[in-house]
C-alpha cells in the first residue's frame, strides 16, 4: 500500500479552532489525511474527536481554522453539502433509519448521487423506473460488500448491535465518498467483534481504496489499522505519527495505551 | 338512495386529497400542522372567484385554486422551514397562519366577508372526484416510492442522519409543504363546487382536525391507511347520524389513544396490499394463519 | 388616552404571564409545548363559574376550586396522555399529537355536555371602575393583576426557598441528571404538572372573569406562547416580562390602529420572533429532543 506521497491530501485541517461559549473543545488543530491513507484519532473522552467530526462534516461552524476536502475549501458549508462533496460519516451512537429496511437505509444513501427531476417523480417517467431499478442493485451489492444481502428485508433496528454497525458502514460506503469517517465502529463490541470489524475495514480499504479518518477507543484496531495517528488531548495536539512511533512516545504511553498497547504487542491475524 | 350515497362518497373522496397531501407532509415527512384548513379555504376561495365573478373554466379553476395553495404554502414555508424551527414552534406559526387567513377572508371585498359566496356553479360530480382522486393518489404514491419521497423520509426518521446522506432538510420539508398545499387547494376547490356555497366558517381548526386524526389514524407512513381512515371517518357517522360535536370528542380522543396504544396507527408504514386483504380473509374466515 | 391604554394592557398582560409561567414550567423541565394547556385553563374557568353560580359560594372558594380543579385535570392530563409516551421516549411530534387530541376532546367534551352557551360571570367586581386624574381602571382588573403578581411571586418563592422547588431548577437543566442525583423525576413531573394546573385555574378564572366563558376559550393560550417565546422558552422571569410586554403592546395594536388586527398582530410577531430570535429575551431552549 502506497504512503502518502505527491498528491494534494484528501483532508486538511489548518488551526481548527471550536469554542463553545467559555469552553474550548478544539484548539489548534492541524493535521491532513493524504491519499488512500488510513488514519487515527484517538484521545480520552472529550478529547474533542467527535467535535472534530463534527466540524468536518459541517454541524457545527468553525470559530477559526480551515478545513479542506481535495484543495477545495469546506469550512462554513452546509453539511449536506459537504456530503455530496464526499465526505460520508458514521456515528457513535447508530443513527439508522430504525423503521425502515436495511435495504431502503442503503437505497437512501444512494439517491444522495441520484439527479433525476421532481416533475420526473410525480408522474414516473421511464427514468425513474430505471434508476429505481439500478438503484435497487446497487444497494444490494453495498449490503453484499458487508455480508448483510440475506437481511434486506428486516426492520433496521430489529437487528443485532454487530449487524447494525455494518450497515452504518454499508450506508456510508453507498454515499460513494472519498473520504470515510468512522466514529467509534467498534464501540460496545468484544475482542473478537472488534478484530471482526478490523478485517472488514481494511477490506473496504482495499477493495475501494477508501480514505479513512477513524476514531477508536479499542487500542488493537487502531494498531492493526492505522498507517497514521493523531492525538488528542484536551481539545489540543498531543501527538502524531505512525503507529509504532505512537505506540513508544512516552506522553502516549503515560497517558493511554495501559492494555491495549500490550494486546497490540502481540502479532494481529 | 344512491344520490345519497355518492353524495357521502363525494364528500369523502374531496378530503381523501386534501388528506393524502396532509399524509405526506404530516405522515412522512413529520412535520405536524394545525392550519392546514387554510389551503382548503384558499383554494375554495380562488377557484370559486374564478368561475363566479371571471367566468373562468372549471378545470382551470380548480388548477389555479390548487396553485393558489401551492404557492401560499410556499410564501409561508420559505421563512419558517428555513428558520429551521422545531416542530412545535412550526406548528404554533401554522397555527398563527391560519388565524391570519381566516381574519383576511372576513375582511376582504371579493370574498364577500363573513356573508360567504353563494351561487356557485356545482360541477364536481362523482365521476370529476374519481379521476381527480385517482390521479392525486397515483402521484402522491409515486413521490413516496422515488428520491424525493424517500429524502422526506429520512427527514422524519433522523433528520440529523439525513442530512448526513446529503438530504438537504430545508428542500425536503419545503416540497412536502407546497404539495400538502396543492391537494388541499385543490381538494378546496372541488368542495366549493359541490355545495356551490362557501363562507369562511366552514374552513375551521374542525377541518384541519379532521385531516390531521385521518393521517394519524391511519398510519403515518401509508397513504392508503389515510384514504381508508378519511372514508371511515366520513362514513360512519353518516351510517350512525352521530352529530358533529361528539364526532369531534371521539376524534380528540382517538388522537391520544392512538398515540399511546398503537402510534403506527391502522397501516402503520405499508400500504394496502392484495396479500394483506388475502391474509385477513384467511384469519378471519379460515381462523388463523395459512 | 395613553395611561389608560397602558393600564388595561397591563391587566390583561398580567393574565398573560400567569399563562405564560405556567405553560413555561412544564417546556422549561419536559422541553415540550403543552397544546392541551389552554383546554386547562377552561375547564378552570367552568369549575369557578358553575362553583359560584350553582353551588353559590363565595368569590375566594370558587377561586380554591378552580385552582383545586384545575391542578387534578392537569396532572391527570400527564398521567394519561403524556407519561406513556414520555416512558417510551417517543418523538416531540407524538407529544404533540397526543397532547392536541386532549385538547380537542376535552374542549369539545365541555360543548358537547354543557352546551355552546357564553357564560357571563356573575357581577362581583366586574361593574365598579375605580377613577383617578380621568383614567379608570375595573376594580376586577386591580385584583386581577394583584393576585397574578401574588401568585408569580409564590411560585417564584416555592422555586427559590424550597428543597422541591431547587429540585425543580435542577430539572429544568437537565431532568436526566436529575434523576441520577436520587430526584425521583416521576414526582416532580407529576408536581409541575399540578402546579402548572393551579396557575392554570387561576388564570381561566380571571379570564373567564374580565370576558365570557366559552368552551374553545382555551385557545387564547396562544398569547400564552407568544408571551413565553417573547420572554424566552424556559424562562419564568421571561414568561412574566413577555406576558406583560404582549398585554401592553396588543392592547396599544388594539386602541390605535383596530382589534381585528390584534389577533394578527400577535401571531406575526411570533412568527418574526422565532425566525429572527428564537431565544427570545431570557431563553435557553432551542435544541429539539431527537
Amino acid at each position: 500500500m502506497s504512503r502518502a506521497m505527491e498528491t494534494t491530501p484528501v483532508l486538511e485541517l489548518r488551526g481548527v479552532t471550536k469554542r463553545f461559549g467559555g469552553i474550548t473543545a478544539c484548539k489548534d488543530i492541524t493535521f491532513n489525511v493524504a491519499k488512500g491513507q488510513i488514519m487515527g484519532l484517538i484521545g480520552p473522552n472529550g478529547a474533542g474527536k467527535t467535535t472534530a467530526f463534527n466540524l468536518i462534516t459541517g454541524v457545527y461552524g468553525l470559530s477559526e481554522g480551515a478545513i479542506v476536502l481535495e484543495g477545495k475549501a469546506i469550512t462554513g458549508k452546509r453539511p449536506d453539502l459537504i456530503v455530496r462533496q464526499g465526505i460520508a460519516r458514521t456515528f457513535q451512537n447508530i443513527r439508522l433509519f430504525r423503521n425502515l429496511s436495511v435495504l431502503d437505509n442503503v437505497i437512501i444513501a444512494l439517491d444522495c448521487h441520484e439527479t433525476y427531476l421532481l416533475g420526473a417523480s410525480f408522474l414516473r417517467l421511464p427514468i425513474v423506473v430505471r434508476r429505481e431499478k439500478a438503484v435497487r442493485e446497487q444497494a444490494m451489492a453495498f449490503l453484499a460488500a458487508v455480508g448483510l444481502e440475506g437481511k434486506s428485508a428486516v426492520r433496521a433496528d430489529a437487528m443485532p448491535y454487530g449487524l447494525q454497525r455494518k450497515l452504518e458502514i454499508a450506508r456510508a460506503l453507498a454515499l460513494k465518498p472519498r473520504l470515510l469517517l468512522l466514529d467509534e465502529p467498534a464501540a460496545g463490541m468484544n475482542p473478537e467483534e472488534s478484530l471482526d470489524l478490523a478485517r472488514l475495514i481494511r477490506k473496504i480499504h482495499e477493495d475501494f481504496k477508501l480514505t479513512t479518518l477513524l476514531i477508536e477507543h479499542h487500542m488493537d484496531v487502531v494498531m492493526a489499522l492505522c498507517e497514521r495517528i493523531f492525538v488528542m488531548n484536551f481539545g489540543e495536539k498531543l501527538a502524531e505519527g505512525s503507529a509504532e512511533e505512537i505506540q513508544k512516545d512516552p506522553d502516549v504511553l503515560k497517558a493511554y495505551l495501559g492494555e491495549g498497547f500490550k494486546r497490540a504487542q502481540h502479532p494481529q491475524s | 338512495m344512491w344520490s345519497y350515497v355518492s353524495g357521502v362518497i363525494s364528500l369523502g373522496l374531496i378530503y381523501v386529497i386534501a388528506t393524502v397531501g396532509l399524509a405526506v407532509f404530516t405522515g412522512f415527512t413529520g412535520l405536524f400542522s394545525l392550519g392546514h384548513a387554510a389551503f382548503f379555504a384558499i383554494g375554495a376561495y380562488t377557484a370559486a372567484i374564478l368561475t363566479y365573478f371571471y367566468g373562468v373554466n372549471f378545470y382551470v379553476a380548480l388548477a389555479m385554486g390548487g396553485a393558489a395553495g401551492g404557492i401560499v404554502g410556499l410564501l409561508i414555508g420559505y421563512p419558517t422551514l428555513k428558520a429551521k424551527l422545531r416542530t412545535d414552534y412550526f406548528a404554533i406559526a401554522t397555527l398563527g397562519f391560519g388565524e391570519a387567513i381566516r381574519v383576511l377572508l372576513e375582511n376582504l371585498n371579493i370574498t364577500q366577508g363573513a356573508r360567504g359566496l353563494p351561487g356557485i356553479h356545482t360541477d364536481t360530480t362523482l365521476p370529476v372526484l374519481l379521476v381527480v382522486t385517482s390521479l392525486v393518489i397515483w402521484c402522491a404514491w409515486n413521490l413516496i416510492h422515488s428520491r424525493h419521497g424517500r429524502a422526506c423520509i429520512a427527514i422524519r426518521e433522523d433528520f440529523v442522519a439525513a442530512e448526513m446522506m446529503g438530504v438537504n432538510i430545508f428542500i425536503g420539508r419545503l416540497r412536502s409543504l407546497v404539495f400538502s398545499a396543492f391537494c388541499a387547494g385543490l381538494a378546496g376547490g372541488l368542495f366549493a363546487h359541490y355545495f356551490g356555497f362557501i363562507q369562511p366558517s366552514m374552513f375551521t381548526s374542525y377541518m384541519s382536525t379532521q385531516m390531521t386524526a385521518a393521517v394519524v389514524a391511519g398510519g403515518m407512513g401509508s397513504i392508503s391507511g389515510p384514504v381508508i381512515a378519511t372514508l371511515i371517518f366520513i362514513g360512519i357517522p353518516e351510517a350512525l347520524r352521530v352529530a358533529n360535536i361528539w364526532r369531534l370528542v371521539a376524534y380528540g380522543l382517538l388522537l391520544v389513544l392512538i398515540m399511546i396504544f398503537r402510534p403506527q396507527g391502522l397501516m402503520g408504514y405499508r400500504e394496502l396490499s392484495a396479500d394483506m386483504v388475502k391474509g385477513w380473509y384467511r384469519r378471519i374466515w379460515k381462523g388463523g394463519r395459512a | 388616552m395613553f395611561v389608560q391604554t397602558l393600564l388595561t394592557g397591563l391587566a390583561i398582560g398580567g393574565i398573560y404571564a400567569l399563562m405564560a409561567v405556567g405553560y413555561s414550567l412544564v417546556f422549561s423541565i419536559l422541553n415540550f409545548s403543552n397544546f392541551a394547556y389552554g383546554s386547562i385553563i377552561m375547564l378552570g374557568s367552568y369549575i369557578a363559574y358553575f362553583s359560584m353560580v350553582k353551588l353559590g359560594l363565595p368569590i375566594g372558594v370558587a377561586i380554591l376550586f378552580s385552582i383545586l380543579g384545575a391542578a387534578v385535570l392537569c396532572y391527570l392530563n400527564e398521567r394519561l396522555a403524556y407519561s406513556p409516551l414520555r416512558k417510551r421516549r417517543a418523538s416531540s411530534l407524538f407529544f404533540m399529537i397526543s397532547a392536541m387530541g386532549t385538547a380537542i376532546f376535552l374542549e369539545n367534551l365541555v360543548y358537547a355536555i354543557v352546551g355552546a352557551h357564553f357564560y357571563a360571570f356573575p357581577a362581583v367586581f366586574t361593574k365598579s371602575n375605580i377613577t383617578y386624574h380621568g383614567v379608570s381602571i375595573g376594580v376586577l382588573d386591580v385584583f386581577a393583576i394583584a393576585f397574578s403578581f401574588a401568585a408569580i411571586y409564590a411560585l417564584h418563592f416555592f422555586l427559590q426557598k424550597s428543597r422541591t422547588g431547587i429540585a425543580i431548577r435542577a430539572a429544568s437543566y437537565d431532568i436526566q441528571v436529575c434523576g441520577l442525583n436520587g430526584v425521583n423525576d416521576k414526582h416532580l413531573i407529576g408536581l409541575v404538572f399540578l402546579l402548572a394546573g393551579g396557575l392554570a385555574g387561576i388564570s381561566g378564572t380571571f379570564l373567564g372573569m374580565k370576558y365570557i366563558v366559552y368552551p374553545t376559550m382555551g385557545w387564547i393560550t396562544n398569547k400564552a406562547y407568544i408571551a413565553a417565546v417573547i420572554g424566552g422558552l424556559g424562562s419564568l422571569p421571561g414568561a412574566v416580562v413577555g406576558g406583560i410586554l404582549l398585554g401592553v403592546t396588543e392592547t396599544f395594536v388594539s386602541a390605535y390602529v383596530s382589534s381585528v388586527v390584534r389577533d394578527v398582530f400577535s401571531f406575526s410577531l411570533l412568527v418574526l420572533l422565532l425566525m429572527v430570535m428564537p431565544t427570545g429575551l431570557f431563553g435557553r431552549f432551542l435544541e429539539e429532543k431527537v
